[in-house]
């Protein structure tokens, strides 16, 4: 198993290397893009499939390991980021038809989207907390350029934002890290063992509770920041909406959720300290609430369909601390089945938002309309995408959120659940109100490309697939992976 | 007072010029000078302390930190060819002892916590890790420039150092070794985002980039 774990890590790494070096035939580029996902995929796949039943590996000396909870975010990369990769192929080729990008961007673009790849893989592999913490910083600096890949005010500022105010909190992050080795180790009285999440969890008990609270606060401001959550989550919708379709679905279909599995191991720690487990629910449910309330009121306003999307990745990711504030085992499986369910319909609203704005040339949904006449396939598409995210039922997005719903109802938690529900309630209403003026009318804007050839659509029409899978039925082998990663986060 | 106490409350003083010097060449001068103060507490618990670990972290941070960061930075300044900063928010004279007072505040009020676990129990020292930390927190949000941003990315990096050193000087060589690396790429990346965005708004005022908003 150790061997399968350096190949995930590998296959990523020299993929960016040899795509970074092998020159800018194009075509060469894309088959290497292309095989090296699958490999990718298929090598992250057979880990999973090893851990499904709760088993833990490890490798270099522990401070690499994958257990059921790492799997449960590893398959977000492998699956939804193989799709976003093979749709990133059609879609980097339109903008280089279009003259916004060289062939030189495109290879800077797939050899950076490798070592993201690496990166986060990293992040979801490591025991080592330290390491974790350098791979998360590390994603940062790995996909900023992809954001900024097309050159101009917009994308410099963007970038300039993302990696200043990511740094700010990851700080922060890298503070909790220091200061909880350095509360581990006046127990565990071993440098090596006092990084590892696996020793520290083991010996959570006896660390000083107070440094703990402090801790958590250090990491949740932190890692939150990367993650999305309010208020430290202004560089999200600049990022999400300015950097190429393809980059905004990697970020927030998978990496909001890398750094979110960092703020878990965290809350493991610390709720199954003497600290208990209402410290960290607490200020998860705060934050959460906070957080929804924000997007709510930025997502009614948003006319440019990628910022709009963003401002649902900051929905989302609220929800699945929601999940993570109400707890339990019904609770932390919501959370956990969210980032999941998110994952795949984030990845399909941010690529069919590329469609979307290669058919109307305009991020501006004032302008659009009549889609469902233009493109049908892409109509149904972003119709599916759509309902997900806001939860209608028999899409993957409800499930999670009705679990969570039950989980605060059965915990008592009844002022949370309604704010919950309402906040819900306000960004459903202002969806749809965007929904119509893109899917039906007149277009407003000179339309002369319509439907996007099947071959961009297929990655698209699996990811809506699976939306629809996870929303009618319950898979036997994702619910016991997803049952032993709660285990692990709430037992001690 | 010991050495190591003078020598913290020094770096403390560097931040806070690093922080408030309107000229950027000297403001990066400063900063190599808060590098090499750190070099000299690492040597000074080196030898105080017996800590062999922190002198090699201590010639790691006279390459990185008091050659190599600010060589970058120089470059960059070259390149751009400005001068001096833009007026900070809460202007040039509040913002640095907004940033002072609520840095010691919040050091005094938390090192305590440090205290119960720390490695090296020495107040002072620990007080100016953090509040060196602070004040690159508060460096990033009260300046508008591109470049004092990136002054006080590397100053709240010398803080998290320092913290490294004191609480946890025995932790993993690779962990010393992964921020580090982390940090050189960042100043790395954050300066050549800065030459583009002098490019393109034809100043470092980062207030001036708002066509992002809502």
């Amino acid at each position: 198993m150790e061997n399968l774990i350096i190949l995930v890590l590998a296959i990523p790494l020299i993929s960016s290397l040899v795509i970074w070096f092998i020159g800018v035939n194009t075509k060469a580029v894309n088959t290497i893009h292309i095989l090296a996902s699958i490999a990718y995929s298929s090598a992250a796949l057979a880990l999973i499939y090893n851990v499904v039943g709760g088993e833990r590996y490890f490798a270099f000396d522990e401070n690499l390991f994958i257990d059921s909870l790492g799997g449960v975010f590893l398959s977000l990369i492998a699956v939804t980021g193989l799709l976003i990769n093979i749709y990133s192929v059609k879609y980097m080729e339109w903008e280089v038809k279009g003259g916004h990008l060289t062939d030189r961007d495109l290879r800077v673009f797939y050899a950076l989207s490798h070592l993201f790849i690496f990166t986060m893989t990293l992040s979801v592999l490591a025991n080592n907390m330290a390491v974790m913490w350098a791979a998360v910083e590390a994603t940062t600096l790995s996909s900023v350029f992809m954001v900024a890949v097309q050159k101009g005010k917009r994308s410099t500022e963007s970038g300039w934002k993302y990696i200043v105010i990511c740094s700010i909190g990851l700080a922060f992050a890298l503070y909790a890290t220091i200061l909880l080795y350095g509360a581990g180790f006046s127990v565990i009285k071993d440098g090596h063992d006092a990084m590892l999440w696996t020793h520290l969890k083991e010996n959570a008990k006896l660390i000083n509770p107070d440094a703990l609270k402090l801790i958590f606060v250090f990491a949740l401001v932190g890692f939150g920041t990367k993650a999305g959550l309010a208020p430290t989550h202004t560089w999200l919708p600049d990022v999400h909406s300015e950097g190429p379709s393809p980059a905004s679905a990697m970020l927030s279909a998978v990496l909001l959720k890398c750094a979110m599995l960092a703020i878990v191991r965290y809350y493991s720690i610390v709720g199954n300290s003497t600290v208990g487990f209402e410290f960290v629910q607490n200020l998860m449910v705060i934050v959460s609430l906070i957080t929804i309330f924000i997007a709510a009121l930025f997502i009614i306003k948003q006319h440019d369909i990628k910022r709009m999307f963003a401002y649902h990745s900051v929905e989302h990711i609220g929800i699945i601390a929601f999940g993570f504030g109400i707890g339990g085992p019904l609770g932390v499986f919501a959370g956990l089945f969210h980032s999941l369910t998110h994952s795949i319909t984030k990845a399909l609203a941010f690529c069919v938002s590329g469609n979307i704005i290669k058919i109307y040339g305009t991020r501006d949904m004032t302008k659009m309309g009549g889609l469902v006449k233009i493109a049908p396939v892409t109509a149904v598409l972003f119709g599916i995408a759509i309902c997900s995210l806001v939860g209608i039922p028999l899409f993957a997005i409800f499930v999670s959120e009705f679990m969570a719903v039950k989980a605060a109802i059965f915990g008592g938690d009844y002022t949370a659940v309604v704010l919950f529900i309402i906040g819900l309630a306000i960004i459903f209403v202002g969806v749809f109100s965007h929904f119509n003026e893109v899917m039906f009318g007149e277009a407003k804007s000179k339309v002369d490309k319509a439907e996007i050839e099947l071959s961009a659509n297929i990655p698209l029409i699996i990811l809506a697939a699976m939306i629809i899978v996870l929303g009618i039925f319950s898979i036997d082998s994702i619910t016991t992976l997803f049952g032993n990663a709660s285990k692990i986060v709430l037992s001690s | 007072m010991d050495l190591l106490s003078i020598l913290s409350i020094a770096m403390i003083l560097a931040a806070l010029a690093v922080f408030g010097l309107r000229n950027y060449k000297l403001a990066v001068l400063t900063y190599g000078v808060q590098a090499s103060i750190l070099v000299l507490i690492f040597f000074t618990l080196a030898s105080t302390h017996h800590i062999v670990e922190l002198r090699s972290w201590a010639f790691i941070a006279i390459l990185t930190k008091v050659i190599f960061v600010p060589f970058i930075l120089l470059r960059l300044l070259k390149k751009v060819n400005i001068k001096s900063e833009v007026e900070p928010i809460a202007g040039f004279f509040v913002s640095p002892i907004i940033a002072i007072g609520f840095s010691l505040a919040t050091a005094m009020s938390i090192y305590p916590i440090y205290l119960k676990f720390s490695l090296v129990q020495e107040h002072i020292p620990l007080i100016a890790a953090i509040t060196v930390f602070m004040m690159g927190i508060f460096g990033f949000i009260l300046r508008k420039s591109a470049i004092k941003q990136i002054l006080a990315y590397c100053t709240f990096e010398n803080g998290i150092h320092l913290t490294l050193a004191l609480t946890a000087y025995n932790s993993p060589g690779i962990v010393d070794i992964g921020i580090l690396t982390d940090a050189i790429f960042a100043v790395i990346i954050m300066s050549i985002l800065a030459t583009r965005f002098y490019k393109y708004f034809g100043s470092m005022d980062v207030s001036k980039a708002s066509s992002l908003k809502g």
